[in-house]
């Protein structure tokens, strides 16, 4: 498969995992290592200073993924920036998931505070990948300021509805100079795969494969729906049309008239 | 009594218990310092710097470290 290439750096696989959710570290692990993801995505809080054994990342071996911290919590553009920087100073790498969230039912970023952020955040040095919903001036208008991706939502944060933004997010891939990383809310294998036929070049997926009940089994079947999907789009699908068009000849056949 | 407030929480310490560094905060916390990272009223320090950080009464701390997240 072709290689996925962020900010200049080269990545073989295109599924990105997060870190969530998941019922142990050891579990993660191993779901981690089924999905051959290389880029995993992490939040950041509080120690829990009560609760000395509170260290549940010590499982991911950080020289085989690439950390991409969150600014999960965020509800604004001073929030996102101010969680940015922490997560800088504790990896020292400059990537950042950027996601504001201001609404807790749906989870929806909030995209004024996004583009504000962002462009804090790229004046500093940072590599943004920010998360947003499925709206192609607001990823036009990332892409100009210089964010390294975009990452439209196919539907809300782990609700696993899979692509209900379709139509726009096939504007934003139409668009984009930048990888389009679909982001949020694909639940199943075939939604990732429906992402990577229409052109996404990368999927973020979290909830699917935490809570489902094999998380390496659903890892494994989303590695390959991406693969899937990814060599489908690269081979060019063919038309779509109303009526039947015969697979078999339509001459030969064994009668008179 | 001496206190700081960290993550929130008011701690107090006794005379002569005063954590004289951020890395000594730590060590009396429990707190394995090779995954936190710090603000001491709202300036990042950065682990290398924890050591050579000195405390003073009524400070606010931050210790944050990665959880899973998506």
């Amino acid at each position: 498969m072709d290689e996925l290439i962020i900010a200049g750096r080269k990545f073989k696989s295109r599924l990105l995992v997060g870190t969530g959710k998941f019922a142990s570290p050891q579990v993660m692990a191993k779901a981690l290592e089924a999905s051959a993801a290389e880029i995993v995505t992490v939040a950041l809080r509080r120690v829990d200073i009560e609760n000395k054994n509170d260290d549940t990342l010590a499982a991911i071996d950080r020289t085989k993924y690439l950390l991409l911290p969150n600014t999960s919590g965020a509800r604004d553009a001073q929030e996102a920036v101010r969680l940015a920087k922490l997560a800088r100073a504790a990896t020292g790498i400059n990537w950042v998931k950027l996601e504001i969230t201001p609404d807790p039912n749906y989870l929806l970023p909030d995209p004024i505070e996004t583009l504000k952020a962002a462009e804090i955040l790229i004046k500093d040095g940072f590599v943004v990948l920010p998360y947003i919903n499925a709206d192609p001036i607001l990823a036009r208008k990332l892409e100009d300021a210089g964010t390294a991706t975009v990452m439209p939502l196919g539907s809300p944060i782990g609700s696993n509805q899979g692509l209900k933004t379709r139509a726009a997010l096939e504007i934003i891939i139409e668009q984009a100079n930048v990888p389009v990383v679909v982001d949020a809310g694909l639940g199943l294998p075939s939604h990732a795969a429906e992402a990577m036929e229409i052109g996404a070049d990368a999927v973020l997926v979290n909830t699917a494969v935490a809570t489902a009940d094999d998380p390496c089994q659903m890892a494994i079947a989303f590695k390959l729906a991406v693969e899937a999907g990814r060599l489908a789009y690269n081979a060019g699908a063919g038309a779509v049309s109303k009526k039947a068009s015969a697979s078999s000849p339509l001459t030969g056949f064994l009668r008179d008239k | 009594m001496e206190n700081l407030k960290v993550n929130g929480i008011e701690k107090e310490f006794s005379a002569g218990r005063f954590p004289a560094t951020l890395d000594e905060l730590l060590k009396i916390l429990a707190v394995d310092a090779a995954t936190v990272v710090a603000e001491l009223d709202g300036q990042i320090i950065e682990r290398k710097d924890f050591a050579g950080t000195k405390l003073q009464k009524g400070q606010n701390i931050e210790l944050v470290r990665f959880v899973p997240g998506g």
